[in-house]
């Protein structure tokens, strides 16, 4: 990362080397002589806190590069939490502090500008360099401040990783250590918690970053719990049970909303599942519905041809009487035949 | 089920913790037992803050009664126990007790906290109170038991358009089969009148 660098220095021990080197020109090396010294001595005040903010931007990315490797490891045991935790912190707040000085910077430039008004050309280039300075800074800054939040995702991706192997390697001793009622007596403080003082700032206030570590401190605590049973039997003070939380409130409450998350989606099935139904049904009442206009055509056809009937039958008594006269007749003629 | 007691502490790193103000529901004991009981809670509340790190939650059992207890340190060094028994659903617990931190901070200003005495904190009795069925108070709880009751319904319902279909099909059945018969009647009665023409 390229920093502002002030080679002044250097550009004055080359002069004076060349100077030693050739003696022609005394006066013309005087003169320039001079003119470094003016340089030198009337260096403004804003391009000498342009370089101090330079250097801290450089000096705040080394460490940044610092963190990011020890973000990277992913080893289970050997993570070096205080570290990392001190190190985020004091990144933290040089980015804090080289953004305040900016803005003083700032702030000092645009009086300048007021004070001076100067329309000569040399005036209004000194103006725009300014500008231009800190607009650079302005732009090395953000992009600290965004490779520091990239570092930052990647350690949480890995705490969260280590985290659940942690569970899968450690599970019978925390569910060893759960059962029976564990006689830890816990009189440290910071004992249990190496992480939640340091980054109390930085991570999310509830301590989400401390369930690694209960998972992590179960080892060792299991061993001391075998030496305080010695000591809390022999005591006749009130013995009290101090029971491990195992899985922060964090993660009992990120259960509870991935549960209730859960249901409602059941739920919509539940109710995609019902409207399927309903539909099929209604294709089932349509053919009902076919069915019975059917029915009613049918029965009415049937009605109106049975009635022709029933008019034709009552209107035809005379032919009755003839078709029973034949029929008389035809039996007569038999009878007589026979 | 039940909350016993609930307390805010004032709990400087170094030393002795103070009760800025505290609540209790000691009516399932009886009478003469109140007032050691009560002195009971509140020793075990100063104990277990003492012995709580800052931005720490812990969970402590003796006999019959828990203890939540969660330090929130932070620029007033407050902390919040709440001594109830075993039955009691930790994660509501703590959530109650960062909504009393809450609720303390914003009402009782923290000039008054050398002054335990001057300071009057009544919402932690109703807090108390509500929180004695967590079902109802707790928000997750709520809506999990809501949509759990939501469940249940629309099972009955699927239930119930299941029979429903049943006797739509049993219905579909029928009128097929009065639909062919009433044709059969028709077919029947024309063909009697197609058949006597002649007389």
């Amino acid at each position: 990362m390229t920093s502002i660098q002030d080679r002044t220095n250097e550009f004055k021990t080359c002069v004076e080397s060349i100077r030693s080197r050739s003696t022609l020109g005394n006066r013309g090396m005087e003169a320039k002589q001079r003119l470094l010294q003016n340089r030198s001595g009337t260096k403004s005040e804003f391009s000498r806190i342009a370089s101090t903010i330079g250097k801290e931007i450089s000096s705040t990315s080394l460490k940044l590069n610092k963190l990011g490797q020890l973000a990277k490891r992913k080893t289970l045991f050997d993570d070096r939490p205080v570290e990392i935790s001190e190190l985020t912190f004091i990144i933290k707040q040089d980015i804090a502090g080289i953004n305040k000085q900016i803005a003083q910077l700032q702030a000092h430039a645009k009086q300048q500008e007021a004070k001076s008004a100067s329309t000569s050309a040399e005036g209004k280039q000194i103006e725009e360099h300014n500008k231009n300075i800190i607009m650079m800074l302005q732009s090395k800054l953000a992009d600290t401040s965004m490779t520091f939040k990239d570092v930052l995702e990647v350690r949480t991706q890995n705490m969260k990783e280590s985290k659940s192997r942690t569970e899968q390697f450690m599970y019978t001793a925390s569910t060893a250590a759960n059962h029976p009622p564990s006689m830890l007596y816990n009189t440290q403080r910071g004992g249990a918690d190496p992480m939640g003082d340091g980054s109390v700032a930085k991570f999310d206030p509830k301590g989400k970053g401390r369930a690694a570590q209960n998972g992590d401190m179960l080892a060792l605590d299991l061993d001391s719990a075998e030496e305080g049973t010695g000591n809390a039997n022999g005591s006749a003070f009130m013995q009290m049970q101090l029971v491990e939380q195992q899985d922060s409130y964090i993660q009992q409450r990120s259960t509870a909303i991935e549960s209730i998350e859960s249901t409602i989606a059941e739920l919509g099935q539940i109710f995609t599942q019902l409207a399927h139904m309903v539909a099929e049904q209604g294709e089932r009442v349509q053919r009902i519905d076919a069915d019975t206009q059917d029915i009613a055509d049918n029965v009415r056809m049937g009605h109106n041809e049975l009635l022709k009937y029933w008019g034709r039958i009552s209107n035809d008594r005379w032919l009755m009487l003839k078709i029973f006269g034949v029929l008389i007749v035809f039996f007569l003629l038999f009878i007589l035949v026979s | 089920m039940k909350i016993f007691a609930m307390s805010v502490l004032l709990a400087p790193p170094s030393g002795t913790t103070t009760v800025l103000s505290s609540a209790s529901d000691l009516s399932s004991f009886s009478f003469f037992q109140r007032g050691s009981i009560e002195e009971f809670m509140t020793f075990f509340a100063k104990t277990v803050s003492e012995r709580t790190a800052q931005g720490q939650r812990q969970s402590v059992q003796e006999n019959n009664y828990i203890a939540h207890v969660y330090n929130r340190g932070g620029a007033e060094q407050l902390c919040a126990v709440i001594i109830c028994d075993q039955e009691y659903p930790v994660r509501p617990a703590f959530s109650l007790l960062t909504k009393l931190l809450d609720d303390f901070t914003a009402k009782v200003p923290q000039t008054s906290f050398s002054q335990p005495s001057s300071i009057a904190f009544p919402e932690i009795q109703n807090y108390l109170q509500k929180y004695q069925d967590p079902t109802q108070a707790d928000t997750i709880m709520r809506v999990q038991q809501e949509l759990d009751e939501t469940k249940i319904v629309l099972h009955k319902t699927i239930e119930s358009v299941l029979q429903r279909g049943e006797k739509l099909d049993n219905l579909v059945d029928r009128s097929n089969a009065l639909s062919s018969q009433s044709k059969m009647f028709y077919k029947q009665a024309k063909k009697q009148n197609s058949c006597c023409t002649v007389m």
